[in-house]
This record gives C-alpha cells, structure tokens and sequence, in this order.
C-alpha cells in the first residue's frame, strides 16, 4: 500500500500542488451488546480505504475512495485536486501551513494482550455473567454489558517526505443496571456512563477494570434512586465525581480550545468559542489551583498516539496554567495565526473524512486533595455521581450537566441520595469557583468514545485525565 | 452507482455461498460531497465513494453480525464466513424470530439524476452566490451544502431483494454578524427544488433583525417554535421515547400511557417514509415495507414504531422500522416523523402573543434527563427573538430551555398550515417534518452572555 500512496503522492506534486497527503487507514472494530443474560449484539466491522487531501493554490480538497487500485487512487487524487479548484472560487485568503518536520517513524500503542485474539465466549461469559449478577437485585428490569475494540494500521505519506505508519488498538466496556418501579425507571452505571471507559490498550484494560466486583453496589443504587428525592433547587458547594469532571473539562475547555471552532469554521454546527484570541495569556479562566493540559503522551489513555493525521509528532501542551489561559488546540493551517507551530492535533475519524482539530488528552491536572478529606472539609454540599446528561451553548459558555445520582453532604459526611441532580453554570464563573482537587490517588485517565464535530460528523475517541473536585455556590436542580 | 441488476446478482451469489441457516445482506452505498464554508469563504470541500456491506447469519438461534467496506467477490465472502464463525461462537438469542419474506413495496421515486450529478464546482457556484446575498448586508456567512446519491439494497435467504436508489440535497447557512446570527436550511431529494438565494435572504433577514440583541431574564414564556426548533424537540422526543427500546424497557414518557392523553389535542405526530416529497425510502433494513405509525393522535399516545423481533416481544407487527443489523439491539425508530400541520397562518401566530419568544434552532438539546417525563434541556441560537404586543420587538440573548415536553405541547394554542423538511441525524434515509408551532408556556432556566 505504501508504494500505492507513494505513486500518488509523486503523481500529485508533478501536478504542482502547494501540497498533499495520503493517508491509508485499516480498520477492524468489534462490538458486543449484552443484556438480561442474553447477546444482543456481536458484530465485526472491517472499514478500509484511502484519504488525500490537497492544498492547491491555497485552497483545500478531500477525496476519498474505499477502491483501493492505483487507478482509482489515481482518479481520487485527481478528484481532490478538482475540488481544490473549486474551493479557490471563494477563497480570500490563501491557506499557509506552519512548518514541520517530516518524520519518518513507526509506532505502536502498547497492548499485552490483542482483544481480537481472545475467543468470544470468554468475553461473552463475562458480560453474560455480569447482566445475571446485576439481575440478582430485585427491581433491576434491564441490566445491559458492553465491550468494544478497535485496530487500526493507518500510513501517512506527504509531499514533504512524511512517512509514518501506527497501529493502535483500543478495548472498552462497561455496564449498567436499570431498575423500574411501577412508575419510573432509573439507571446506574459502572465504571462510567454510556457504555464505561476505554483506553489505548488491550484486553489486559477489561480484565484490570475488575467489572465483576461492583455488579451488586451499582445495583443496589439504582434501586435506591426508585425512592429517592429529587434534587433541590438551590444554590450549593458541589463536590464533582472524577468522570463527570472528565465531561466538565471536555465541554467548557476541550472544545472551546479548538482553534479552528474560535476561527469560526466549526460555527455551522458545534458552534463557535468563548475563547477568541484575544484572551491567549490574558483570561483568568479559572482559579489559581486550576491546571488544564492537553496531553496526548500519556502511554495507554484513549486520547494518545504517535502522530496526528497532519504527521506532527504527539505533545503536551498547557492550556490553563494556574487559572490562566495560556493555550489553544492547532493544527498546521491555525497555529501560524497565533504564530505558533502545530501542537499535534488533527484527527479524523476515518480515511473517509479530513483531518479536524479534535480533543486528545485534555487533563485537569491533580491538586492535593484525599477524597475524604474534601468530604469532611464540606459542611453542607451535594456530591454528584457519573453523567446522564449535558448540555452547553454554542460559545461554550452556559452549561448543563445532570447525574446518574447525586449525595447529600451534611457535616461532612454522604447523607441522602437523591435522583435526576442537575448542575448550571458560566464556563470563567463556574472555574473560578473551583477551590479543592483531589490528589493523583484519585486521578484517572477516563476514554470518550463518542467526541462529535464536523460535517460530515466524525465520532472522535479522546481522554480527559481528572479527579474529583470542589466548587462553590453553584445553582443545582432545575430538571422541572 | 452501481445499479440493482449487478447488486442483487452480486449478492444472490453470496446467498449461495453462505453456509447458515438464515442469511441476509444489506448494502448502503453512496457517492457524497460536502462544501463547508464559513467567514465567506469555503474551507472544507470534500468528496467520498463509500459503502457498507452487512451480513447478519443465524445457525438455529445463534446470530452473528460482521460487515465490510469491500465489495469484491472475497471479502464479501469472507465478510460471510466471519459473520458464521460469530453466530457459531455464541449461545442462542430466544428473541431471534427469524428472517423477513418477501413483500411488496410501494414504488417510490427517490432518485433524482441532477442531485447525483451535481459537482464541487457546482457546489461552490451555489455558494459563491449565497455569500454575495449576506455581502451585500455586510454579514459574513458560514454553512455547509451536501448533495450525495446512493443505493440500498437489501437481500435474505428467504427470497427478499429490495432496492431502491436515492439522491439527497441539504444545505444550512448561518449570517452572522459582530453582535447577531440568523439561521436558515433546506433538505430535498432534488437539489433544484431548493431556493438557495430566498434562504440566504432568510438568514441575512433573522441576523439584521436580531442586531444588538437585548437580554431577558429566564422564566415561563409563551413561544413560537419556528420548524427547525419543533423538529430539534421531535427529535431527541424519537430518540428517548419513540422507539420499541426505550418503550419495552419503560423508559419511554409514553410507556403505560398508551390510549391516554399525554398532549394537546392539536398535536398529532406520526412516521411516514411513504411521501415522494419528504427523505424517505419503501423498507427498512430487514426489508419490511414501512408503514405509516400515529404515535399521538390528536394528543393521544397510539404507540411506538417497531422491528420484527421487538414486535413479537409485544405480539405486534413489524411497523417496517428496523435499524442496520449491527444497530438491531437498539431496537426500531422512526426515521420520518411529521408533525401535523394546523390551520393557522406563521404572522397571525406572532399577532397573538402579548409577551413571548420566537425561537429560530435550538443547540445542543439533551433529553436524558428524566425521559419518563420527557424533561429536555437545551439552547436556543441563531435568531431569538422577543414580541411584545403580536410584534417583534427585539433579538434576545440566547436562553437555555428545561422543560417536560409533554407538559409543554399540552399547552399548544396554534400550528402554523406550513411545514418544512429538516434535516435529521439520519442524513439521506429520513428527516423531519415540522410546521411551526405557538406553545402558551415553555420554561426558560438560564441565560448566555450573546
């Protein structure tokens, strides 16, 4: 296939193209769905095909083709070239690309044991096993079991000489009991909602998750939210689980950091950003304690790789330093306007979409925090548990979030449990109110496997690493 | 495009081959473009020939799904032989019933041969012209435009071999200035019949309108929910209480109330993929033919859209509204909602409004909130508008929306005679019809600072 793309690449630049890239992804997913003791769902996907994007007089085209002969890669190339003519008819400022090196490298995520590779019946008798456990509890009416995994082998050849190939294979999974009472159905999930946590990993990640051990817990709580009061509507000092954290970070500072979405070229579906550029190193976006870096080095987590899907080299960024906003999401075409290089985020979903600035690890780093301590340090607050829903504007500015469940914090101690808690707020105000993060005993690197930008949509698998944490005075339950 | 004669051939050869008991085969193609443009300018132009090949095998009651991209002889063959060695590796689903047999389908035109042909030239000729309306007004423009044709066929060891070809159009642009925007879309089969220049102006009108925007305080608020917003609500309304999942596991606001009133009698929703003028097609992915579902009635729940295994769990029929077999375990949904359009004309609803918001779109709704009750929450963008006294008075800053949907459209005073086509998440197999609807109370919880 390299030689194809080679061809390709030669053929493009005798065409006089400012520039070009191939790009070749393989593909194979596996998708399991478990529920009350029965497979719902197994399937194996095999997706392959080719992507070039060409820059030519300044303007960009996409074409791509799952025909992968050299006449058809031929005939792609040349479609993406047409198209960039025909973007040209609107242009008013020419595409310029920040300066990067051609690496010529190999990479592979790390992984002890391929999840293709382990038979199907061991990891159906875990999820089957897991939806009979949570069945066990009376009032559970659906208990549901999950696990995907995905391997992929992309090659990236450019006309400046890149000439990198990476395999990277993922594994998630979860589950979650739903329990009904005559009237209202609740639902608890483990580790995370929406189907649990993922990581660049292999099935030694299932396996470390230990599933089996919290069936009855998570259970049991879904059957308490039967009876449980809503949540009030108040004002209250709220204390934020670490995987609901990882969705506060994801909404107010993943996405309103991408630098194409503040240039405006994401504003006709996600929106636009608070973040415009004249805030870089200006805006105290949160408090002194709050430390947010974009990190896609950290072996293992779901956001990481060797390289982005423009050839830069994966790196870690700072973008809030002691509550100050010091940085943004690149790419090569964005980062010369805040004359910066490229910081390694461009990704696509698939050989059959253009490479977007998209989240990788965008971590809040760990304060000092035991969990406990926090607890006991709150005289009266709510603790709110994983997510159930979200919701922010188009500038990334008034947010909504909801939980699974939430606590009561009376004296420094869990009290009451109550259903259908919801939390609102101002992206600066809610950050600045922020005054207690827990420790690196209580950190974690949570997978989102469902990120979404673009048009054509593209479902991006991106990490935030954080831990629990404190804020005050924030308005909770407004779900009536 | 590569035409029924070769697919259908192409796959009976397949059917041979496979070793299950039960084999079916559902191909989706298509040839798409998408031209995206913002600040005036185009960004992103790109253009992708694709498919996807599902084989979903059984062996008694053992069902294995496995899908390709490839179409060549081999891997489809290939594709088969992973699907068997799936079915074979895994204990049986009581639920499986079986594949469906051959029906008939009724003959829709959905295939439009200058929306297949249409080119990124073309494309960017269109959008060059639009961003010379908002120009003219001193606005910038930003937007994306999609023209795409496509197959689907779909064919079983029981004798089924649906086909049907496809060609869609839509577009969404949004005017924007430093302190406004204004939103308009179009979707159709046939790219001719959209008015690109008279939905430009809409935009460029809403943005110019909405100028300076004033804020308001949150609070209970007559509406008037403009088409794109109806649908937004529909939408995620589909999502969490339409389908036969949500409903079999009673999470569905409509599960138990079936035969009860749960809106206003002015509101009646139903599915129908039958109408040449909407984004449908004839069957769904098992290859029922679909069939049109009230789901409420002049305000009485009737039910929910169904699949063959979901119906014989509840002793129905297939309403012919099955999902992709790598999705079957979502259940069926409705890919062609309408909301029924009333008697009334869109000026005389705002005539009638003392106090009240006029909403162009919503962003980012989500309705996991409480689903028993349908409690959604979400934005409002693009062009929000006050009306004081039956007039527009001013655009507002953007509010933030958490309602019980129900509750909401309970409180329906009036439906506009007009429908629009929107876009929805299901692309070129299904959208939403929506009129514009006026709502006495609709509660508003937050504000943005635009």
């Amino acid at each position: 296939m390299k030689d194809k793309l080679k061809e390709c690449i030669k053929w493009l630049k005798s065409k006089g193209v400012d520039y070009a890239d191939c790009r070749y992804v393989h593909r194979e997913t596996e998708n399991i769905r478990t529920a009350n003791g029965n497979v719902e769902m197994l399937s194996r996907d095999l997706d392959v095909g080719v992507g070039i994007r060409v820059l030519a007089g300044g303007a960009w085209g996409f074409a791509a083709t799952a025909v992968l002969t050299s006449a058809d890669l031929k005939k792609t190339a040349n479609k993406a070239l047409q198209i960039a003519k025909a973007s040209a008819m609107t242009q008013r400022e020419k595409v310029i690309l920040a300066d990067e090196t051609p690496h010529v490298d190999y990479y592979k995520s790390p992984c002890k044991k391929d999840p293709f590779e382990i038979p199907a019946h061991e990891k159906l008798n875990l999820l089957i096993g897991l939806t009979n456990d949570l069945k066990k509890v009376k009032k559970i009416h659906r208990a549901e079991a999950s696990m995907d995994f995905f391997k992929t082998n992309k090659i990236f050849i450019s006309t400046e000489g890149a000439e990198i190939e990476q395999d990277i294979i993922e594994s998630g999974g979860g589950f979650e009991a739903l329990a009904f009472g005559g009237k209202e159905a609740h639902r608890r999930s483990y580790p995370n909602s929406f189907r649990g946590d993922y990581a660049c990993r292999g099935y030694e990640f299932i396996e470390a998750m230990d599933l089996a051990s919290h069936t009855e817990r998570i259970a049991n709580e879904a059957v308490q939210l039967l009876s449980a009061k809503p949540c009030p509507d108040t004002h209250s000092d709220i204390i934020i689980c670490g995987s609901q954290m990882a969705l506060q970070v994801h909404e107010s500072c993943g996405h309103p950091i991408e630098l194409d979405r503040v240039l405006g070229t994401e504003i006709s579906l996600a929106g636009g950003s608070f973040l415009t550029i004249e805030k870089l190193n200006k805006l105290k976006y949160g408090s002194d304690i709050v430390n947010i870096t974009a990190d896609a080095t950290i072996k293992g987590a779901f956001g990481s790789f060797g390289y982005d899907d423009e050839g830069v080299k994966a790196q870690r960024t700072p973008i809030i330093k002691n509550g100050k906003f010091v940085g943004y999401l690149t790419s090569r075409e964005t980062a010369p306007i805040i004359k910066k290089k490229s910081n390694g985020t461009m990704r696509a979903s698939g050989w059959n979409r253009i490479p977007l600035i998209r989240m990788i690890n965008i971590n809040l780093e760990p304060g000092k925090w035991e969990l406990d301590d926090l607890i006991a340090d709150t005289k009266k607050g709510i603790f709110f548990g994983p997510n159930k829903s979200w919701s922010i504007d188009d500038k990334r500015l008034n947010f909504q979030f909801g939980g699974e469940c939430a606590w009561e914090i009376k004296n420094g101690k869990l009290g009451q449990m109550y259903k259908n808690p919801v939390y609102t707020g101002i992206t600066p105000e809610f950050w600045n109110s922020c005054d207690a993060i827990c420790n690196k005993n209580h950190w974690h690197v949570w997978g989102v496997p469902n990120c979404g930008k673009g048009e054509p949509m593209q479902t991006m698998h991106v990490a935030h690493g954080t831990s629990p944490a404190r804020f005050r005075n924030i308005k909770v339950g407004v779900s009536k | 495009m590569i035409g029924k004669q070769k697919l259908i051939a192409s796959f009976k050869k397949a059917l041979v081959y496979s070793k299950a008991d039960d084999t079916e085969i559902v191909f989706i193609g298509s040839e798409s473009g998408l031209t995206r443009y913002a600040n005036s300018a185009i960004h992103q132009n790109v253009h992708e020939n694709n498919c996807k090949i599902f084989v979903r095998t059984a062996v008694g009651k053992k069902v294995g799904v496995a899908s390709t991209n490839s179409l060549n002889a081999q891997a489809l063959r290939k594709t088969i032989d992973n699907s068997l060695e799936i079915a074979k590796n895994q204990p049986d689903n009581p639920l499986y019933i079986g594949l469906a047999k051959p029906a008939k389908y009724k003959s829709l035109k959905t295939f439009d041969a200058r929306t297949a042909k249409f080119s990124p030239r073309d494309r960017a000729k269109v959008v060059k012209k639009i961003i010379s309306v908002a120009d003219k007004k001193n606005f910038t423009l930003a937007g994306a435009f999609a023209t795409s044709c496509g197959e689907i066929a779909i064919v079983n060891s029981n004798g089924i071999k649906a086909y049907q070809p496809t060609t869609s159009a839509s577009i969404n642009m949004i005017a924007m200035s430093d302190t406004s925007s204004g939103y308009a879309a179009g979707l159709s089969r046939r790219v001719n019949d959209i008015d690109f220049e008279m939905l430009a102006n809409r935009a460029v009108d809403k943005c110019k309108m909405s100028l300076n925007p004033i804020s308001i305080e949150p609070g209970t608020y007559e509406i008037i929910l403009e088409p794109a917003a109806a649908a937004a609500l529909l939408e995620w309304m589909n999502y969490i209480g339409m389908g036969s999942k949500s409903f079999q596991q009673k999470t569905s606001f409509l599960s138990g109330k079936i035969g009860k009133k749960v809106t206003s009698e002015m509101i009646s929703i139903y599915d129908n993929s039958l109408d040449e003028k909407s984004v449908g097609f004839p069957f769904d992915f098992e290859g029922v033919p679909k069939k049109k579902v009230n789901i409420i009635q002049k305000g009485i729940a009737r039910g929910v859209v169904y699949d063959r295994m979901a119906a014989a769990k509840d002793k129905k029929q297939s309403t012919g509204h099955a999902l992709t077999p790598n999705e079957s375990n979502e259940g069926a949904l409705a890919l062609n909602l309408v909301i029924s359009s009333g008697k009334a004309k869109r000026d005389k609803m705002i005539e009638n409004v003392k106090k009240g918001i006029l909403i162009t779109r919503f962003h980012y709704i989500n309705g996991f909130i409480d689903t028993s009750n349908a409690v959604m929450t979400g934005m409002t963008r693009d062009g929000t508008f006050l009306i004081e006294k039956g007039k527009i008075k001013a655009g507002i800053k953007n509010l933030r929306f958490t309602d019980a949907m129900l509750k909401a459209f309970a409180t329906t005073v009036a439906i506009s005679r007009e429908s629009e086509l929107v876009e929805s998440w299901w692309d070129a197999v299904g959208c939403i019809k929506a009129p514009t609807i006026h709502l006495k109370k609709f509660k508003f919880t937050g504000k943005t600072e635009f």
